[in-house]
């Protein structure tokens, strides 16, 4: 996907209650687009059917 | 023995000597603040020294040795925390002018656990701002590794590392939630555990991301990295998700058998082209040590490790930004210029790549989980180079600078985050840089709860060498 403008990204902040200016608005759209990138190229078999779990259920721990 | 030496001293050894009263506390203490006093002037790892507080607690832990009152597993030993602890009348800046003021009215329960101990309260350690990693400015003063005054002691635990290393305390705590205690270790030529998520109490310890942080010991040695472990470890009512299962005896564990353990070498990690030759060389003979010290080598695979640096950064981000909304909007400008980029990024990251992040955490726990299914324990480097050159200015300049940040080294700790097991860094060798020669780990990591057995393999290793016992030229 095509990467986010400093618009789009300060439309982004905006609707969270940010209003983003320089120099922040540069380096956040550098940042965001990076990270979206990496996460964006990582589709290893299986990952649609994944329930993601942000911590390990206390039976699956041993 | 001098005053002047007793710093010197592994926490056991002077642990020993306090209980034959061949020690005081109260020495051990003012010999301690006497070597902040003279040398952290070039090293900032402390945000706080608490001297009045300190030689109080060492006088009446004097007075305990000489009733013969039973003493605790750390009596007399001084010790210091990374400011991101509460700390009981103490502030607790968590590296940032926005807490400059904080003054916590209890100790988060890891601090309460090693005063309980025994252990003597010597001061707050500084660290990158709110524990994120990628902080350039620092407000209490610019921590300095002992091995290169103008290297860096490591993110995020900086003054844990530096501090520790320059035997300036006799054992620290730092808070993992990347790498944050292994990456200081690696860097200062420390033993530093990130124990299993759950088995050290997080309450009064100031979040970067609920789902990954855990605080764990900074140590010079594995014993005393097993002594502090043993002082803060188990279930806490204050922590929901601290777990109820037993503490074991770690230091009983410290048997230097390694016979029969199956290591399961991680390729992504050892043939990783952003792998510095000189640390793949000191990993490879550590592991070769190992095997002779009867362990076997198996190489495995975690096809998804390349990808644990970004997956990490994007669930820290979120969360952190989602604990600073507030001053995000209101005190922005109040931030180390790189926090306020990450927490900006995390405050609008799009939802669904949030989501994908934590499928992608899900898969990665499945692969670590499925390799260490078939052999004991991991192996791998801790850090993809020796310590790097402090930073001077902040800022990104492209995306391809911020894709850097969020890619190499970092994938080799963070995995074990993302995983929730434990995960320990021992000094494996130097490497020579400018003419300087600088420390660089072994990592370890295991199931969860083998917390032990990571302390048991590093120790075996560590008696077989002899890299914990040089000192930094500071």
């Amino acid at each position: 996907m095509a990467d986010l403008s400093k618009e789009d990204v300060k439309s982004l902040g905006q609707a969270v209650g940010i209003d983003m200016e320089e120099p922040f608005l540069t380096e956040v759209t550098y940042n965001l687009n990076a990270l979206k990138e990496l996460l964006e190229a990582a589709n290893p078999p299986g990952l649609e059917q994944v329930e993601p779990l942000p911590i390990i259920p206390a039976h699956e721990r041993r | 023995m001098n005053k002047t030496d007793l710093p010197f001293l592994s926490a056991a050894a002077l642990g020993a000597l306090i209980r034959t009263k061949e020690v005081s506390p109260l020495e051990a203490t003012e010999a301690y603040l006497e070597r902040i006093d003279g040398i952290d002037t070039k090293l900032n790892s402390y945000i706080t020294v608490c001297r009045d507080d300190a030689l109080r607690a060492a006088r009446a832990a004097e007075q305990a040795v000489m009733r013969g009152e039973t003493l605790g597993l750390l009596h007399g030993i001084p010790f210091a925390v990374k400011d991101q602890f509460w700390s009981q009348g103490v502030r607790t800046t968590g590296g940032s002018t926005l807490l400059a003021d904080f003054v916590p009215d209890t100790d988060a329960t890891a601090v309460a656990r090693l005063k309980a101990a025994g252990g003597i309260l010597l001061g707050k350690l500084n660290m990158s701002e709110f524990a994120t990693g990628n902080s350039v400015h620092h407000p209490y003063g610019t921590p300095h590794n002992p091995w290169d005054l103008a290297r860096h002691p490591g993110t995020s635990s900086s003054g844990s590392g530096a501090a520790t290393a320059a035997f300036l305390c006799a054992t620290s705590l730092g808070e993992d939630t990347g790498g944050s205690i292994r990456n200081p270790a690696n860097n200062c030529g420390l033993v530093g555990l990130r124990p299993t998520w759950g088995l050290v109490s997080r309450y009064g310890m100031l979040a970067a991301s609920w789902s990954m942080d855990i605080g764990g010991p900074v140590s010079r040695t594995v014993e005393d990295c097993a002594l502090t472990l043993q002082a803060i470890a188990g279930y806490d009512r204050n922590d929901p998700y601290t777990a109820q299962v037993p503490v074991p005896d770690y230091r009983a564990g410290l048997n230097g058998a390694v016979r029969g353990l199956r290591l399961g070498v991680v390729k992504e990690a050892m043939h990783a082209d952003f792998l510095n030759a000189q640390v793949r060389t000191a990993v490879a003979k550590a592991l070769g040590d190992l095997e002779g010290l009867g362990a076997s080598l198996v190489e495995v695979s975690i096809p998804l490790l390349p990808a644990a640096a970004a997956v990490t950064r994007a669930i820290l981000a979120v969360e952190s930004a989602s604990l600073h909304h507030d001053w995000i909007r209101t005190r922005l400008h109040e931030y180390d210029h790189n926090v306020g980029i990450d927490f900006l990024t995390g405050s609008i990251l799009p939802a669904q790549l949030y989501y994908k992040a934590q499928r992608l955490r899900e898969l990665i726990r499945r692969q670590v989980f499925e390799v260490l299914g078939r052999v004991d324990l991991l192996a791998l480097p801790c850090s993809s180079e020796p310590a790097p050159l402090l930073p001077t200015a902040p800022g990104l300049k492209s995306k391809e600078e911020a894709r850097q940040r969020m890619a190499g080294r970092r994938s080799l700790t963070g995995v074990f985050n993302l995983a929730s097991v434990p995960a320990l860094s021992v000094p494996c060798g130097f490497v020579s840089v400018a003419d300087k020669d600088l420390p660089v780990g072994l990592q370890l990591a295991g199931r969860p709860f083998a917390d032990g057995l990571l302390l048991q393999v590093a120790y075996a290793y560590e008696q077989h060498t002899s890299w914990h016992t040089r000192r930094p030229p500071v």
